[in-house]
């Protein structure tokens, strides 16, 4: 309720802005996947290190056209999440700043939907660095694809409660994990999980 | 962000920036299975590297049950000579879910021009393509590959020559001053060899005078060799001699001498050792340990990168000497110059490399006085048995009446076989084909076998029965893939290598060629006209890969490794994707060979 109340007035309020095309209602048959690897799980002060996305069409994802981006060091980057997504203070010299790189995403993704693995948390880092500098929230629809995943493995046999782990979906999808925790090769993986839950094939968890 | 491997050919022929190229600029795709990719006619605007899953190559013109002419799977590349050529000859059909990298056509063709070396790749013939290989095999650290590939040039000495009035106190001191072990006496236009223990024989032996001329105890019948050969001929030649030493001609100019220690010192591996055991053993204890040793010079040939078709010669000879040698222990010399031990099969066409069972035959003379022939042949396989050549089970032995006779004995069996043209004699007129002589009297079996040249000469409906066994067995090609299991593999003496030696086995009786190993022949069939360079190159190429991949197996059963599995079956999945490569190209070669056996010997019925 609260969402949609907000997407009204950011529409109202960017409507004759640079970025009032985003709120267009989408047409093309195109998605865009994403990943952000952060300096922590915290929506609320965790930091964003890098963002990548890559565009999906019919069972194509489109490495070819892919979005990558390291931005310059967060002052909250410490040891625990280097391990995860090993990014280090110096891998980040000479990245962009928040505000270069979320321009760069915007206009990347455009008014496509998005897909991700746990999108929410995506789009609440997004939207904690959107909100402040751009005005608005990200518009755009979003699939989640531990969701999704959720409901095929549920329909093909319901008494299985299915493991909504990232590595296990890969799995039991048939689906390679490229380059786990950096964020373009999550991005690839989860858009190659899009591609084959779209294909009819039941799925087993 | 693509997680694509190309330190392969022929992604390792490009340069980094073109391999940053590639990976920034090629598609992830996902097909189910039964998908077509790309099908028979359609314009190619990808090339596909398959990430994931298995696709087979369709030929839509023919009927389904030999219409899968390819098989791919995680790491292969197709599409790229449908790029060249505009469009696709053939239908590619997911067989399990595939995930693919595309590389776009527009980049394909960039990368083509930008790197000549990419775009060679993909015109390559097979040949080339394993040179390839055998250079990547070589440069995984293999010392040995570079003295392989040496050439006798790099390793001869100059010769010592001296006219022939010189005497042997002059031709001591000539091999004291230059450290030589030999010198080369010339006598008008011929050349002979001189050794050191030649000279110490002639001196304390038969007691010549110093001043004795040493044109005396010279040797005119010299082994020689170009200087272009591999220095690896050069020592089967001597293991074949028995000498230690070939002359180098240019011409008809001596230009230099090899001589054994010089090999020996690029050569430090055991195939010399092996060899010299089998010379100077003198019991068959001493014989049956030197044999012994002979799998495991296989093992350090192969490891080294040799190219097959010398180590088989290699092999061959050596197999051939141990027999000539316990034939020498076994029979009496009277018998010897009465007789003809030759063996037959693979033996005979020394394709063997591991030892594997005894096809041997005994041609007697016509006027041969040897009552107990038969006891002593029958202890003569005992023999062979104790040195490690395993019983036929075809029971094709001398101890076997049947493979023993006298020349003309041999003739009639021939005649006989000739008339009667069924599946048995047709078998045994191509193993007798294929015989090779190893000790006694050589020429009795060049008089059989002119009989079975005789007896064939002209005669099509012979030749088209004969050639019919190639076809015997289906190409693997249609197996690829579709196995119930991978793990039972294709197998690839039936579906390769029978089909390519036995036709060539057809077109050497048609043309009446004597040589009896299969890459002779074809070379053989060049120089007759009936077969172009090109396809004869490649299909020796083929036969050496299917035998190379064959040994390796083989070997590793020696080793114990997967010893429950048949040595012939090769599972495709376990190959790398060069290799499969190779594989797939070798069978189209195969196919390609069958069909014109089909339209020459009209196998069409």
């Amino acid at each position: 309720m609260l969402k949609a109340w907000r997407r009204v007035t950011d529409r109202r309020r960017q409507a004759g802005g640079d970025y009032g095309w985003l709120f267009n209602p989408y047409t093309g048959d195109e998605m865009v996947a994403i990943d952000c690897e952060t300096t922590g799980l915290d929506t609320r002060r965790d930091e964003l290190v890098s963002i990548a996305a890559v565009k999906v069409r019919g069972d194509r994802v489109l490495t070819s056209e892919s979005l990558d981006l390291r931005l310059s060091r967060p002052a909250r980057l410490t040891g625990d999440s280097i391990c995860i997504h090993g990014l280090r203070g110096v891998d980040l010299e000479g990245g962009a700043s928040v505000e270069d790189a979320l321009a760069q995403f915007l206009d990347f993704v455009g008014n496509r939907p998005l897909v991700g693995w746990c999108i929410a948390f995506d789009i609440a880092m997004l939207n904690r660095q959107l909100r402040p500098r751009f005005g608005f929230d990200l518009p755009n629809a979003t699939v989640d694809i531990a969701q999704r995943y959720a409901r095929a493995v549920r329909r093909a046999s319901p008494e299985i409660e299915p493991s909504l782990r990232f590595e296990t979906m890969a799995e039991s999808l048939g689906v390679p994990v490229m380059g786990r925790h950096t964020a373009l090769g999550d991005a690839v993986t989860t858009a190659l999980m899009y591609v084959r839950l779209n294909k009819s094939r039941r799925i087993t968890a | 962000m693509v997680d694509v491997d190309l330190s392969q050919p022929p992604f390792s022929l490009l340069d980094d920036d073109g391999r940053d190229l590639v990976r920034r600029g090629v598609d992830l795709a996902y097909y189910e299975s039964d998908e077509v990719l790309l099908d028979a006619g359609q314009a190619g605007e990808y090339v596909y590297l398959i990430h994931k899953g298995e696709v087979a190559e369709l030929d839509t013109s023919e009927p389904s049950a030999t219409a899968r002419i390819g098989h791919y799977t995680a790491g292969d590349l197709f599409g790229a000579i449908s790029i060249l050529n505009g469009k696709s000859r053939y239908r590619f059909k997911a067989e399990q879910e595939c995930l693919c990298y595309l590389l776009p056509r527009t980049l394909f063709e960039r990368l083509c021009e930008r790197y000549p070396a990419f775009a060679e790749f993909f015109r390559q013939r097979l040949s080339d393509k394993t040179r390839l290989m055998t250079e990547r095999r070589a440069e995984g650290g293999v010392s040995m590959a570079g003295f392989m590939l040496a050439r006798i040039a790099e390793c001869m000495r100059p010769p010592l020559l001296v006219e022939a009035d010189t005497s042997i106190a002059t031709a001591v001191r000539t091999l004291n001053d230059s450290r030589a072990d030999s010198l080369l006496v010339r006598q008008g236009a011929r050349l002979g060899v001189v050794t050191k223990t030649d000279l110490l024989n002639a001196l304390v032996i038969d007691g010549e005078d110093q001043q004795s001329l040493v044109v005396e105890i010279a040797h005119f019948s010299l082994v020689s060799a170009r200087p272009d050969q591999y220095l690896f001929e050069a020592l089967v030649n001597m293991t074949r001699h028995e000498v230690a030493r070939v002359v180098v001609i240019e011409g008809t100019q001596a230009v230099g001498v090899v001589e054994l220690t010089d090999v020996l010192s690029y050569f430090s591996s055991r195939s010399y050792v092996v060899s010299l055991q089998v010379e100077q053993a003198d019991s068959l204890e001493e014989l049956a340990a030197a044999s012994a040793r002979t799998p495991e010079l296989v093992k350090a040939l192969m490891v080294q990168g040799v190219k097959l078709r010398f180590a088989m010669d290699l092999l061959a000879a050596l197999n051939g000497r141990i027999m000539h040698k316990a034939w020498g222990f076994r029979v009496d010399e009277t018998h010897q110059h009465q007789s003809c031990l030759m063996v037959m099969g693979s033996e005979g066409r020394g394709e063997q490399i591991l030892k594997t069972d005894q096809d041997n035959g005994l041609i007697l003379a016509d006027d041969a006085d040897w009552p107990d022939c038969s006891v002593e042949m029958a202890s003569f396989t005992e023999t062979l048995v104790a040195l490690g050549y395993p019983r036929c089970p075809g029971d094709i032995m001398v101890s076997n009446p049947a493979w023993v006779g006298r020349v003309r004995d041999w003739r009639r069996r021939i005649t006989r076989w000739v008339e009667k043209r069924d599946g048995e004699s047709l078998m045994k007129l191509a193993i007798l084909l294929d015989a090779h002589a190893v000790a006694g009297n050589t020429a009795l079996l060049d008089e059989v076998r002119d009989a079975l040249f005789e007896a064939c000469e002209g005669n099509e409906l012979l030749l088209t029965y004969f050639a019919r066994a190639a076809l015997q067995f289906s190409t693997p090609l249609s197996l690829f893939g579709t196995l119930k299991k991978p793990q039972h593999g294709i197998d690839i003496k039936k579906g390769g290598i029978f089909p390519i030696v036995h036709g060539v086995r057809t077109l050497a009786l048609e043309r009446g060629i004597r040589s009896t190993s299969t890459l002779e022949r074809l070379d053989a069939l060049v120089a007759d006209g009936r077969l172009e360079a090109r396809f004869a190159e490649d299909l020796g190429e083929a036969l050496s890969l299917f035998t190379e991949l064959r040994l390796k197996q083989q070997l590793e059963h020696l080793d114990g490794i997967n010893a429950e599995r048949d040595a012939n079956r090769v599972v495709v999945q376990q190959l790398s994707s060069l290799e499969r490569d190779l594989l797939r190209e070798a069978l189209h070669i195969v196919k390609d060979f069958k069909q014109r056996l089909t339209q020459r010997f009209h196998l069409e019925y």
